[in-house]
């Protein structure tokens, strides 16, 4: 297909076309309420009649409403209202006889629920962990009265500091309370036996002795307590445990578990550990540097999504093939396997509405998505062997199916340079103006370059003289000897024809204050009448600004302003230490007289 | 069998309306990792608002003891900016499980972020006394002490961590370390070795590719450059990096061509539009030019590179007045570069102020110590105002540069360059021409072997290539002088290097300083 059009560059444009040719859009419910994770989707012939359906276990929005929801075709089939949130949904052979119906398991805090024909069959609960001794201990002596509270709490925070089991819940719980509640607690709870209890993070199917698609197969659980557990798919007793280093996230099983296995495990620690059929703990541990969003096998390629925005390729035993950095964020992954062509690559779902679509390192496909799409699926669906299913972040429902003429080439997306490549640049236009100016300038460059010296210097001359005057006549408002530092900035209020005038007065000096100051208003009395002309300021304190009010009165009723001269006076001196100029508003009320 | 499940089978279907009146009996405690998944899952998606929302839920419901729902809460925050309350917050996950080197490397991280990189090595101690092999801990130490300063130090412990677990971003710190101890080579080798552990890491290529590009080790780091480029073909430093290598080899089309990219992904560098307005200087379309460097002066009005190739590009423009406001304003940025003197000796030679284009040559020569353009343009200066004895102290100076550069280096001399000394030698009439010509002619044979980098001795110099591939290119426009009688001849001076007048500065010293503000 992109050999067809080899004559069109541009990219983008070419790779959306492509994709609409390779889809057909199902169906497509922006409001279809399923808020889940690529973990919690299923494609399984649940009935046995060749009808693929599928399972989804719905957090329900906000995560308030878990619901199983079974969907035939766009509609939902079944929804039944689960006591949690559901961590996982995996479908599963559990014994050979006809007719070969696959079971439906999902897995939800500490239990796996087992569903056969969409009815509950069994309910698997995760053994209680082992109680610390001592803890258990110190609450049976509790029970017999044999220990007070407070030694009780110490003992306990001993423990909680020292010990290599946790404690339980009651134990952690009782440590929070104060003093007067302990004794109640006690008395409430000191007949239980303390339990530890853990939950399933994630849940994945491993095959149990054949390789064979319809064959039975084990459920691998991960709990929140590091650990991983086999199940037998007939009596659901443990058939393997081993711990990891981190709580795992994200799970990938190859082989079969009488035979010889593989198991990837993606933990919080940000690391992925790497297990073989006969070791109990980590065979090969791979580090990453941000945390691993996405876990997919491909053949013998194991495909990691990180928080970095990008793609990595390990081998099985650890080693980085290859990395591939996405435009945004990954959300989701999971595989897809074209299996009449014998294709298994990856999708990957993104931040901006992409889903990409790799084989190994090369881009075979781009999904433009119309939302952020949370949750990937791939497989048979009704009876189309080829279908996507998407959920985005709204909430949608979205189907898609593979043409089955179409064929993913190597190649098929960003190929070439970057099409940024073949856009102009934008170089600004220059004016007619510009080039007049110019010419004008080669012709009498000396004349204007002297000109501007010359003006230049003129400049300079007279703001050096106005500086020069202001010094010397204290105009400016900040005064900047050593003995009275001083600021000083005025406000005027009202609309007239009574002012409202306020000098803001500051002593900027670090430690003394200021005493004997005056202020001296000079105006033009036939103008402005004030009350006092002249005043004494009093002590001014170091950083505290002073506000002085006095009122101005407008006395003429022709609209003229004028300038009122502020003077800041030391007592006995002549020159003033600093001065303001005050451009009084235009009168807007009546003049009174 | 049988019994067993169906026992459960009914309490199954019964679990989920049961639940709550068993919930009334005796208060049960909810797990406390109940929805740790759910979180972690939010968590790694970005998810932020979602994630918060389940945080608060479980916090309530647990009373606050779910450690992990702090945690992550902490991770938010940090992310968010609030270091302080995230440092509050993992504090609280160290104490609620002591022994837990993840908390404390938490806490640590934070104080890192804070700037407290002793209380952080403090706590990295701590850490790494509970987990002995983590790479991450040696690594951040490594980190803290290069804020601190101690670098013999944080090489230890850089180097623990790449002995524990090999990372890139170890590799990257190392090498700043000797990058700040000016040991390049050393860097070098660092970087090597990091390229060699992951050579699709398209910023260990780019660094490599410039400490080469410092280096002068053109081939090398053209090579790594493009490899960076395969890799990332919108890589916005290779591309510059790699861009003002071909403008200095005067392949002007194709860098123009890679530029594209950079404008459409970073429209607003100013480096990048120095160097787009210097292809078009070598291409010779000087309005083009001006508009681009006018945007990136615009863009940086405090990089006097930009202003340099302002003045240069006016220079030749024949823009005498406005070359010396640019000249003058990099100078000001810039006090320390004798070819900034020198170009804008230039300029005022034009503007027919003699007298301070004299002051600029002098404080020129005073600061420059290889560029023999300087004293040339100085005598020549000199020889038009007829101070031969002047004309020729400059000569022999600039003799004496030559023959400095023809040994120690490979650099090529400008043709135009050349001929201007050789009319000057014979105008002066110093020295025979024969003895002087000499010097000049080897560099002219070299010149015309590889006549095609014309602009190369000169521009390189200036080129800041290392830092983001600043090309200053230069182009040489020289004027003639008659070279007969000692007439008035004047000259243009190649501008190739940037000048500063100080002449100006000594003449009138305040009026100077003010110029400069001005602009």
């Amino acid at each position: 297909m992109a050999a067809a059009s080899p004559s069109d560059s541009d990219g983008s444009r070419a790779e959306s076309r492509e994709a609409s040719s390779k889809w057909l859009d199902a169906h497509y419910d922006p409001v279809a309420n399923i808020h889940t994770f690529s973990a919690c989707l299923a494609l399984a012939d649940l009935h046995g009649d060749g009808e693929y359906k599928l399972v989804v276990g719905d957090l329900g929005p906000g995560g308030r409403q878990p619901h199983l929801k079974v969907l035939k075709g766009p509609t939902v089939l079944t929804e039944s209202p689960l006591p949690a949130l559901p961590a996982a949904a995996v479908t599963f052979l559990m014994e050979q006889h006809e007719p070969r119906t696959p079971a439906l398991a999902l897995a939800s805090g500490p239990c796996v629920y087992v569903y056969k024909n969409l009815r509950p069959y069994f309910k698997f609960t995760l053994p209680q962990l082992p109680p610390n001794s001592l803890e258990q201990d110190l609450w049976n002596q509790a029970k017999q009265d044999q220990i007070d509270h407070l030694t009780l709490k110490e003992m306990l925070e001993g423990i909680r500091e020292k010990a290599e089991v946790p404690l339980s819940v009651q134990s952690l719980r009782f440590l929070q309370l104060e003093l007067s509640e302990m004794e109640a607690f006690v008395n409430q709870h000191k007949s239980k036996s303390i339990k530890r209890q853990t939950v399933i993070t994630t849940m994945t199917t491993l095959k149990k002795n054949l390789a064979d698609e319809d064959a039975m197969s084990c459920l691998v659980l991960g709990t929140e307590n590091k650990e991983l557990l086999v199940l037998d798919p007939e009596a659901f007793t443990i058939l393997a445990k081993m711990s990891l280093p981190g709580v795992p996230v994200f799970l990938e099983v190859s082989g079969q578990f009488d035979v010889e296995f593989r198991l990837a495990a993606a933990c919080r620690n940000g690391n992925i550990y790497i297990l073989r059929r006969d070791s109990r703990r980590p065979k090969y541990c791979i580090e990453l540097s941000a945390q691993p969003v996405g876990l997919v096998r491909v053949h013998k390629v194991l495909v990691v999504g990180s928080t970095e925005d990008s793609l990595h390729g390990f081998t099985h035993k650890g080693k980085r093939l290859w990395t591939v950095p996405m435009p945004a964020a990954i959300l989701t992954m999971n595989l897809l396997e074209q299996r009449s062509r014998g294709l298994q690559a990856v999708m990957a779902g993104l931040a901006n509405g992409e889903v990409r679509i790799y084989h190994d390192k090369a881009l075979l496909n781009v999904i433009r998505a119309p939302d952020a799409v949370t949750s990937l699926c791939f497989g048979r669906y009704g009876r189309e062997d080829n279908t996507l299913v998407m959920t985005t972040r709204g909430g949608g429902l979205m189907i898609k199916i593979l043409k089955r003429t179409a064929v993913f080439v190597e190649g098929g997306g960003e190929v070439g340079p970057p099409p940024a490549q073949a856009t102009k640049l934008n170089v600004p236009r220059k004016t007619r103006l510009y080039v007049d100016q110019t010419l004008r300038e080669r012709e009498a460059g000396t004349a204007m370059h002297r000109t501007f010296q010359t003006d230049l210097y003129l400049l300079r001359l007279r703001a050096a003289r106005a500086y020069v005057q202001a010094l010397e006549s204290s105009l400016s408002p900040v005064s900047a000897t050593a003995r009275e530092p001083l600021k000083l900035h005025a406000v005027v209020q009202g609309l007239g024809p009574t002012f409202k005038l306020t000098l803001h007065l500051q002593n900027t000096s670090t430690a003394r204050p200021i005493l004997g100051l005056l202020v001296c208003f000079l105006y033009n009395e036939v103008l402005y009448a004030l009350p006092r002309a002249f005043f004494k300021v009093p002590l001014l304190v170091p950083g505290l600004d002073y506000p002085l009010e006095t009122f101005v009165e407008s006395l003429s009723d022709k609209g003229i302003s004028d300038i009122i001269k502020v003077l800041v006076l030391r007592e006995g001196q002549s020159a003033p230490l600093l001065s303001a100029h005050i451009n009084m508003p235009v009168s807007e009320g009546l003049a009174a007289a | 069998m049988a019994e067993e499940r169906l026992a459960t089978r009914t309490q199954f279907s019964a679990s989920a309306e049961s639940q709550k009146p068993r919930l009334k009996k005796a208060p049960e405690f909810p797990i406390l990792e109940k929805q740790n998944w759910l979180i972690h899952l939010h968590y790694i998606r970005k998810d932020y608002e979602a994630c918060k929302a389940v945080i608060k839920e479980q916090l309530q419901e647990t009373q606050g003891l779910c450690e992990y729902a702090i945690y992550v809460q902490a991770l938010i925050f940090r992310l968010e900016g609030n270091i302080q309350e995230s440092l509050e917050l993992f504090q609280t996950c160290a104490i609620l499980s002591p022994q837990c080197a993840d908390n404390l490397k938490q806490v640590a991280r934070s104080l890192f972020l804070l700037g407290k990189h002793k209380a952080a090595i403090e706590v990295y101690n701590e850490a790494a006394k509970l987990n002995q092999k983590d790479w991450e801990i040696c690594h951040n130490l490594g980190v803290c002490y290069i804020y601190l300063k101690q670098f013999n130090k944080a090489q230890d412990q850089l180097h623990n961590a790449l002995h524990l677990n090999r990372h890139d971003l170890t590799y990257i710190m190392l090498g700043k370390i000797h990058l700040l101890e000016g040991n390049l080579d050393k860097a070098i080798e660092i970087y090597k070795k990091a390229v060699e552990f992951s050579p699709e890491n398209t910023e260990l290529l780019t660094t490599l590719g410039l400490l080469y590009l410092q280096l002068g080790i053109y081939q090398k780091a053209f090579e790594h450059l493009g490899n960076a480029l395969t890799y990332d073909p919108t890589n916005y430093k290779a591309i510059l990096a790699a861009g003002s290598m071909m403008q200095t080899h005067g392949d002007f089309d194709v860098a123009l061509t890679k530029y594209r990219v950079v404008a459409s992904a970073v429209p607003e560098s100013p480096p990048l539009w120095n160097n787009i307005g210097m292809c078009f200087f070598g291409k010779k379309k000087y309005v083009a030019a001006i508009s681009c460097l006018k945007r990136a002066n615009y863009l940086a009005p405090f990089d006097w590179k930009i202003l340099y190739n302002l003045g240069l590009v006016h220079l030749t423009m024949q823009q005498y007045a406005s070359a010396f406001h640019f000249l003058s304003a990099a100078i000001n940025f810039q006090p320390k570069m004798g070819e900034l003197y020198m170009l804008l000796a230039v300029a005022l030679t034009n503007l027919e102020d003699t007298e301070n284009a004299k002051r600029a040559y002098a404080e020129a020569v005073r600061l420059d110590k290889c560029n023999p353009l300087v004293n040339l343009n100085y005598a020549v200066l000199l020889y038009n105002q007829g101070e031969k004895r002047g004309a020729l102290a400059q000569y022999q100076e600039m003799e004496k540069k030559v023959n400095l550069l023809k040994d120690s280096s490979s650099l090529e001399f400008d043709s135009e360059m050349v001929e201007m000394a050789q009319k000057l030698g014979a105008a002066l009439q110093v020295g025979e021409a024969l003895v002087w010509t000499k010097p000049v002619k080897d560099p002219k044979s070299k010149h015309r072997s590889t006549s095609a980098s014309k602009a190369a001795n000169f521009p390189q110099p200036l080129g800041s290539n290392q830092a983001l591939g600043q090309a200053m290119s230069s182009a040489a426009a020289y004027r003639k002088p008659p070279s007969g009688a000692g007439g008035t001849s004047q000259l243009t001076k190649p501008p190739s290097l940037p000048l500063e007048p100080e002449p100006t500065v000594e003449a009138h010293p305040t009026e100077a300083s003010a110029q400069i503000r001005e602009k």
